[in-house]
């Protein structure tokens, strides 16, 4: 079946724009390869921090693909093909960890033999060791990718067919996905970041990267559907009511991170036992600690005060405002998360941090915008389309 | 492919996908008014009495109890050395979390829209506000003291007492009187186009005095309404917060310790999960036999409604059962020998029958409402809903009682038996919350029926019937 122009995104829209994401990105694996030359423990830091960055938004649009077909939403069936195009990127991001293989005793001392001797460690050798360890990122990564396939797969191929048993069997793959997309999920934030320190430990630590990565996935929703709409597509079809909802979900995962981050940070203080506080001990002391401030104004304040009225919420430009500054601290969040480990005395910015984002976002901005135009641009015959179009709320 | 030449399989997809109405077809507005009004209009019937009987004697044991706990000491009790929170505490958790289900149907499935939500928020939110009073009794009874259990509040006194505002226990009193007040209004709120509906009915003077009263001159003008709405939806706002902050906060009691099995991150978000579980079992204990006794409220709390809780119970108690590998991982993962010791106790210690209770009750039997045949037949849903009942109970008595009978110190080391006033009490408080579900049975309307009718498909004409 033939698309009409409205479903099918016209690659005119982005120039060489496709052309440039292969060119920047090319120049900036480049410029990375020299520093990792150059430096290669800062490389594996920045490259790291890029990684996961990234990975987290790829990881929170699966994880809104499940929820849509577990509890069988509505409202979000038409922007649902881009959050599926958004989790695709997996396998795209399973090539960009290749580099992490190849530098992984400089990022996971653990992995240095010089550290095998440390009591601690011998402790916890059945689950940090090499083979386990590669094994279980391997297994990460299947799942990952095999769900976010199988997904969209079904859901382009109702685009043709119009067969609502893709819309059963979508269910039953998101049914079968939530527990292991939740085991995978913590036990991946346990041994990329996590284990940077392997005497730390914190049991909500899953369950924070997660919150994270639900949040950013959501702004980039929001900046992708809007650059669409601003190209002349979704014409009648997403409105200032789906904004509306994207606006209510930003405000409460905004809460939920701050929940998360403040049930960890205040029982790690209020408890005040040397192997918790650590953590928070190197990342609040020094240059880092204005960061940390900045991560609480910037990550919760500032868009929790910006999306409680609900006048902004559906207003797409107001909006996208509030979501490309939530992926900034986003962006932060992570980076404190990782580079405080390579620089335990304080803030040291790096070029390569820099080079890691846009070498890693070009990669991706490059394979979304191939997906983008593989598929309708929503599913056209889901079965709950025209509600969703119609959505008041 | 063209409409008349559907296999039979993609007929079957397309009939799965079409939603469930929520109110039986063929029910009118007429009928939801006459129906739910019967149920306090029409004559006590026997049923009621034998039941409040048996919950009235059980409030009384309370009474009694408390009487003579007050008059004795707490010592009647069993708490010792080294438990000092035994059934307690552990009751006072298990009742505060069976609270949230009630604010989280009736507030945040507002805000989120769910319409399914009408014909149970009701109810669910006398369930959560009974929940407190009772949790409310232990912590009270728990300062030994009772008459000096004011100090809790800060108010200046005579004694020179300032409250110490970083104690968890402080906190607990500020989450859990906030949570009551504003479970009170919010439900009341809800309550008064009901009333006012209950008024107009009345036949008998008293009635109408008595309902006109609590509708406080409600006449349904659009003033009215758009007040109520604007009212209504701010208190939903400030009741969704006290879902997450008063389990967090009673999560604090244990988590802000450095005791093992206690102190752990993820205590906030479990036990919020915990108490959304329990709440659910708890609505749906006491709505299936509402349902069987009153057949026709069937047509409303229908087996849709039912599905969608059991999914909730499903995922709640997943989430429950995600925390309880990860404190098991953590343990052993942070190399803590106490840690370790603590975990190692919990599942093979002389408490390991009531920690593999909790496991079967909390995490391996709700993994039946995988399937839909669970979800849909009301006896196999009551059954899984009482299991989730004891486990969480016994859950909150897990967590209690295994990291305080083995201490630090190895000749501090000792066990928990409860007395006979212990048991009775906890009987007790079941005769409390029985017995005010009753009377709230008795003379208020248990389902919301203007909310009712708003989700019926002929209040939605433009939708072409549809919801």
């Amino acid at each position: 079946m033939s698309l009409r122009p409205d479903q099918k995104f016209d690659y005119r829209h982005v120039g060489y724009g496709f052309l440039a994401a292969c060119a920047l990105s090319a120049l900036a694996f480049f410029g990375l390869l020299i520093g990792a030359i150059l430096d290669v423990r800062q490389f594996a830091f920045s490259y790291l921090f890029a990684f996961v960055f990234f990975f987290t938004i790829s990881l929170g649009a699966l994880f809104w693909v499940i929820v849509h077909h577990a509890v069988d939403a509505e409202w979000s069936v038409v922007m649902r093909r881009q959050l599926e195009n958004s989790a695709c990127l997996f396998s795209a991001l399973a090539v960009l960890f290749i580099p992490l293989v190849f530098v992984a005793p400089d990022l996971w001392a653990w992995m240095d033999p010089a550290n095998a001797g440390n009591p601690v460690l011998q402790e916890k050798a059945a689950y940090l060791n090499r083979p386990f360890f590669w094994g279980r990122t391997l297994v990460y990564f299947a799942v990952f990718i095999g769900s976010a396939y199988l997904l969209r797969a079904y859901s382009v191929a109702q685009d043709a067919s119009g067969s609502v048993r893709c819309t059963i069997y979508n269910r039953r793959v998101a049914f079968a996905s939530i527990v292991p997309l939740a085991l995978c999920v913590t036990f991946a934030a346990v041994d990329w970041l996590m284990s940077l320190d392997w005497h730390w430990f914190s049991t909500i630590w899953g369950v924070y990267l997660f919150a994270g990565a639900a949040l950013s996935s959501l702004c980039v929703l929001v900046l992708v559907v809007t650059a669409l709409r601003s190209v002349g597509y979704f014409k009648g079809l997403i409105t200032e009511e789906h904004y509306h909802i994207l606006g209510k979900l930003l405000l409460a995962f905004t809460i939920f991170w701050a929940y998360i981050g403040f049930s960890q940070y205040m029982l790690i203080w209020y408890a005040n036992i040397p192997e918790e506080t650590s953590y928070f001990i190197l990342r609040n002391t020094g240059s880092w600690n204005v960061l940390s401030i900045l991560l609480v104004v910037g990550h919760f304040v500032v868009p929790f005060l910006l999306l409680l009225p609900s006048l902004g919420k559906r207003r797409p430009g107001f909006l996208c405002g509030v979501a490309g500054w939530i992926l900034a601290m986003h962006l932060l969040d992570v980076y404190l998360m990782v580079l405080p480990e390579l620089h335990r005395t304080g803030f040291r910015p790096s070029i390569l941090d820099l080079l890691a984002v846009l070498a890693i976002g070009s990669t991706l901005v490059a394979v979304f915008l191939k997906a983008l135009g593989d598929s309708a641009l929503y599913p056209i015959r889901d079965p709950r389309l025209q509600q969703s179009i119609d959505l008041q709320n | 492919m063209a409409e008349g030449t559907l296999s039979p399989v993609e007929e079957r997809a397309r009939a799965s996908v079409e939603r469930a109405p929520l109110v039986a077809p063929g029910r009118t507005r007429g009928w939801i008014s006459d129906y739910v009004s019967s149920i306090v209009e029409a004559k006590t019937p026997r049923w009621w009495w034998v039941a409040i009987s048996i919950t009235g004697t059980l409030l009384l044991v309370l009474i009694a109890c408390t009487t003579y706990l007050v008059a004795t000491g707490v010592g009647v009790w069993g708490n010792n050395h080294p438990v000092g929170w035994a059934w307690d505490i552990t009751n006072f958790v298990f009742w505060i979390g069976i609270g949230h289900a009630g604010t989280l149907i009736s507030a945040i499935l507002f805000l989120t829209r769910q319409k399914w939500r009408t014909s149970i928020n009701r109810a669910a939110e006398a369930m959560t506000l009974f929940a407190v009073i009772c949790a409310a009794i232990y912590p009270t009874m728990h300062v030994g003291r009772v008459w000096m259990s004011w100090f809790l509040i800060p108010v200046p006194n005579a004694n020179g007492i300032w409250q110490n505002f970083r104690s968890p226990l402080m906190w607990d009193a500020f989450a859990v009187l906030t949570y009551f007040l504003v479970s009170v209004l919010f439900w009341y709120t809800g309550l008064i186009p009901d009333l006012a509906t209950l008024r107009d009915r009345a036949t008998t003077k008293v009635r109408k005095f008595f309902y006109g009263i609590l509708a406080l001159g409600w006449r349904g003008g659009n003033r009215q309404w758009r007040h109520y709405e604007m009212a209504y939806l701010l208190l939903a706002g400030l009741s969704t917060p006290l879902v997450l902050s008063v389990h967090s906060v009673v999560s604090f009691d244990f988590a802000a310790s450095v005791i093992p099995g206690w102190h752990t991150t993820i205590f906030p978000p479990y036990f919020v999960a915990g108490a959304i579980f329990g709440g659910f079992a708890m609505v749906l204990t006491i709505l299936i036999p509402a349902r069987a006794v009153y057949r026709p409220l069937g047509d409303l709390i229908t087996v849709s409604h039912i599905d969608k809780m059991c999914k909730v119970l499903l995922f709640t108690g997943s989430i429950v059962g995600y925390a309880y590998l990860m404190e098991m991982f953590m343990a052993w993962y942070s190399g803590n020998p106490f840690e370790r010791a603590t975990f190692w106790y919990r599942a093979t210690g002389p408490y390991w029958w009531a920690y593999a209770l909790m496991i079967l009750c909390n995490v391996a039997v709700p993994q039946l409402l995988w399937f839909r045949f669970f979800r849909t037949h009301v006896i196999w849903v009551f059954v899984i809903a009482m299991f989730a009942n004891v486990g969480m109970w016994f859950e909150r008595f897990v967590i209690v009682a295994t990291s305080l009978t083995r201490d630090f110190l190895p000749s501090s080391w000792g066990m928990f038996h409860p007395t006979w006033v212990d048991i009775a009490m906890f009987a007790g408080t079941f005769g409390l919350f029985g017995t005010l579900f009753l009377l709230f049975i008795r003379f208020l309307p248990m389902i919301c029926m203007f909310e009712v009718k708003a989700v019926l498909p002929s209040a939605n004409p433009d939708s072409g019937g549809k919801l």
